[in-house]
């Protein structure tokens, strides 16, 4: 299924605006973020296609399955134990930064445990159903939200309140050297590939050359959106007052005849269910793999202790974190990210040639 | 020489015994009838119970040929060769038959069965739960044999196959399995006579108990099987794959598997035009979605975020609910409640008062319950939406789970405002894409099956 792989990486370019992307960017617009995001452009692409090649050799199983019969136990541990703390994090930061935005914008008064608690028993049905469902679960939750986007985007690109100007002038910072902070946070928006990890059991046939063109456009597009239009709405300078640039700018929409006036409202409605999404995307990918890396059969007193410890990491988190804090780890978490990939890109599509040659 | 001939037609030892031991388990009932018919060259001996045997199906093809043929020869021919006539095999397969309306027939030194049962409710029913404007207007009857005749007339395939079992520890009802063998998954079907031969019950009575027992194995708040009393459904339903279960002595079908898709459809869809059908199906899933999530969203909007809506409409959703004295979900739950109790009542009063009973909670309780200051103008005009709305849903069994899931979402909203009901919605569609009936998943986007890979 062909249209699954492209699903993965959709879903990560859309929750990049939780997940401090716009905010990093803009921190860099004068310092190389604009180089930084071209230059992730083809590595975003290079690994999404290396990697999900590698995969593709092993159609319709998942990393376990395939490392299963390796000789080296521990490599194959310390291998999947990495990506799976990789995973869980980000899983994690979505969820925490998705928690503030919710704490701010829609329910101020409510305990941001208490905002959680939902949150987590709505992840924790998603992540413990067959793979499979959740790649159902997935296709509906984005033909659902889908028409919104389009939408809001829309909006945005037809407002009379986006200054082309303002764009213009982050444009000509072109030629700076290129942030790492920057280019890794926009490598993030093609890291949906990754999940192929454990989605690639619902792939089963090759993946055609058309997805990665997809992935492409979609990927200048959504890195265009995400940086450029906030700049557009509160100017060059004033874009870096924000925390959350992107949820201001919605707010910075209004529809006239709608009983709905302000577009934060809708927005914020659509990346509930997006940012659910992916938290249990992303989640279930590090249960899978947890449950690969322990070889023996599967209990249910174990899977509780999982979602357990998954709960008091979320918890110790809201308790701990504050904003700011939580951006500042997320920019180098960002860079740790893009350096696992690659080695992990690398090493998989290396053990691959070396495994079917 | 005359002696011997008349030893060879008496019955040996074997069959007096079984015919004793019939007679000793059956006779003391009132209706059981003991029959026995002579000639001057033969005599034969009936065993049956008229209550539920047709005694004129019996005088027409067992006493009158008796007296009209004269030789015992030729009779033994006759009855061996009669469409109605089978062989005896054993004694207590004998005694269950007997129970369900055959007669047993000694003659000579054998024992036949002959099917005497009489066919009551054979008559074609009206639909009266899913009706269409359009198309066929006449649902299946109460007995099996016209059922399977009617599925028979609008299924002319060779490859329809009937399959029957029975289910019931007293009541031993009649199941017929209905598949075509062509198309049926067959990874379906076993799991369905898995599970028909797991079903543990004293008196099954019809198919919609299925529902109820399989829920007990896994607690679905959904229904995963259709049930419909529509023989054009069950056809197109067995044209799309799927196995249908008859049940004696019902005049519904239960189709398996089925999913969300089979319970948004109205046989109706395939009668209208290409856009009217469209238009018709997008009108059920909105206001299945409204009949969900409206009473959650109500009290998320006027309770949380009162800033959601342009202020305007903030305001005279604010106005009307200034003269009531508690919070927003204490009257959703009052008027729910009352609505629950309407359309619970309309459907068990005599059709007669029924009307009186709407008329009366729905127009004069809700305008008073304004007026007294009770409730607010709004959230009757939301009551009455969700109530009409939950009635688009064309499935009975179905529309009575989203009954209950707005509830939760409901529950939802009151702890966690607009959180609730987004969360609350999705929740409810991931546990539908986790329920699955007979192996199909209940909730898919495309669900057509996939090629077979």
């Amino acid at each position: 299924m062909n249209r699954y792989f492209l699903y993965l990486v959709i879903l990560n370019m859309l929750i990049n605006v939780i997940i401090f992307i716009p905010k990093i960017l803009i921190e860099y617009r004068y310092k190389g973020a604009v180089m930084g995001v071209l230059i992730a452009i083809p590595i975003g692409i290079g690994m999404n296609y290396l990697y999900s090649h590698a995969l593709n050799k092993f159609p319709g199983q998942g990393l376990p399955e395939i490392l299963a019969h390796s000789k080296y136990r521990w490599l194959v541990n310390l291998h999947l134990g990495s990506i799976q703390i990789m995973w869980f994090s980000a899983g994690l930061i979505t969820l925490l930064g998705f928690t503030d935005i919710l704490s701010r914008f829609v329910n101020p008064e409510m305990p941001k445990l208490f905002l959680i608690t939902i949150y987590l028993a709505a992840i924790f049905l998603i992540i413990q159903l067959p793979t499979k469902r959740v790649m159902y679960f997935l296709e509906i939750v984005l033909y659902l939200n889908t028409p919104l986007i389009g939408f809001i985007i829309y909006k945005t690109l037809t407002s009379e309140f986006l200054s082309w100007d303002s764009i213009l002038e982050v444009g000509t910072h072109l030629f700076e050297k290129p942030s790492l902070k920057a280019m890794a946070a926009a490598t993030y928006s093609f890291s949906g590939f990754t999940n192929l990890i454990i989605f690639n059991r619902v792939i089963k046939e090759r993946l055609k050359i058309w997805n990665f063109i997809i992935i492409l456009f979609l990927g200048i597009f959504n890195l265009f959106t995400t940086f450029f239009i906030p700049i557009g709405f509160h100017g060059s300078d004033g874009a870096q007052e924000y925390l959350y640039p992107w949820i201001s700018t919605s707010d910075s929409l209004r529809l006239v005849y709608s009983p709905i006036e302000r577009v934060l409202y809708i927005f914020l409605m659509f990346y509930m269910s997006i940012s659910l999404m992916s938290i249990s995307i992303h989640w279930h990918v590090a249960l899978e793999l947890l449950k690969g890396t322990f070889k023996e059969k599967e209990n249910k007193k174990k899977n509780w202790m999982i979602l357990a410890a998954f709960t008091c990491c979320a918890f110790a988190g809201v308790l701990f974190l504050n904003t700011v804090l939580l951006n500042k780890i997320t920019a180098y978490w960002m860079i740790l990210l893009l350096g696992v990939e690659v080695i992990t890109v690398t090493i998989f599509f290396l053990w691959a040639r070396r495994r079917t040659a | 020489m005359k002696e011997i001939v008349r030893s060879m037609e008496m019955p040996s030892n074997k069959v007096l015994s079984i015919k004793e031991d019939l007679k000793e388990k059956i006779m003391q009932s009132e209706d059981a009838v003991f029959k026995e018919l002579h000639t001057k060259e033969k005599y034969i001996e009936a065993l049956y119970i008229k209550t539920i045997s047709d005694e004129t199906v019996i005088q027409d093809y067992v006493v009158k040929p008796f007296f009209e043929i004269t030789t015992a020869e030729r009779f033994l021919d006759y009855l061996q060769s009669h469409p109605k006539v089978k062989p005896f095999e054993n004694e207590e397969q004998t005694l269950e038959e007997l129970i369900r309306g055959v007669a047993i027939l000694f003659y000579q030194d054998f024992i036949f069965i002959f099917d005497s049962k009489v066919d009551r409710n054979n008559s074609v029913l009206d639909t009266t739960v899913e009706t269409t404007i359009q198309g066929p207007q006449s649902g299946l009857s109460e007995s099996l044999p016209t059922n399977l005749g009617l599925i028979r007339h609008r299924y002319p395939e060779t490859t329809l196959k009937v399959e029957s079992t029975t289910i019931g520890a007293i009541s031993k009802t009649k199941v017929m399995i209905l598949h075509d063998e062509k198309l049926v998954d067959q990874d379906v079907l076993r799991r369905v006579k898995e599970f028909l031969a797991s079903v543990d019950i004293q008196m099954f009575q019809t198919g919609e108990q299925l529902l109820d027992l399989i829920k007990k194995s896994n607690r679905a708040l959904f229904p995963v099987m259709l049930v419909t009393e529509r023989p054009d459904r069950v056809a197109v339903n067995l044209a799309a794959g799927k196995v249908v279960l008859l049940v004696s002595g019902s005049s519904f079908a239960v189709v398996l598997p089925t999913v969300m898709k089979d319970f948004m459809a109205s046989m109706e869809d395939i009668y209208q035009t290409y856009w009217v059908s469209i238009f018709l199906q997008v009108l059920r899933y909105v206001g299945f979605v409204t009949s969900l999530i409206l009473p959650g969203l109500y009290v998320a909007v006027t309770s949380y975020n009162p800033e959601l809506f342009r202020f305007q409409l903030a305001l005279s959703i604010a106005g009307s609910r200034t003269a009531v004295p508690y919070p927003s979900f204490v009257e959703v739950v009052i008027m729910l409640f009352m609505m629950e109790l309407l359309t619970e009542a309309s459907i068990r009063l005599p059709k007669a008062i029924g009307p009186t009973a709407t008329t009366v909670g729905g127009l004069i309780l809700g305008q008073a319950a304004t007026e007294a200051g009770l409730v607010s103008n709004i959230m009757i005009i939301i009551v009455s939406a969700v109530a009409i709305s939950n009635f688009v849903v064309p499935i009975n069994a179905f529309s009575f789970s989203v009954r209950i899931v707005k509830y939760i979402i409901l529950a939802l909203a009151t702890c966690f405002g607009l959180v609730g009901v987004v969360l609350g919605f999705f929740m409810f569609l991931a546990y539908m894409v986790k329920l699955d009936s007979f192996g199909q998943p209940f909730l898919t986007l495309v669900q057509t099956k996939s090629s077979k890979e």
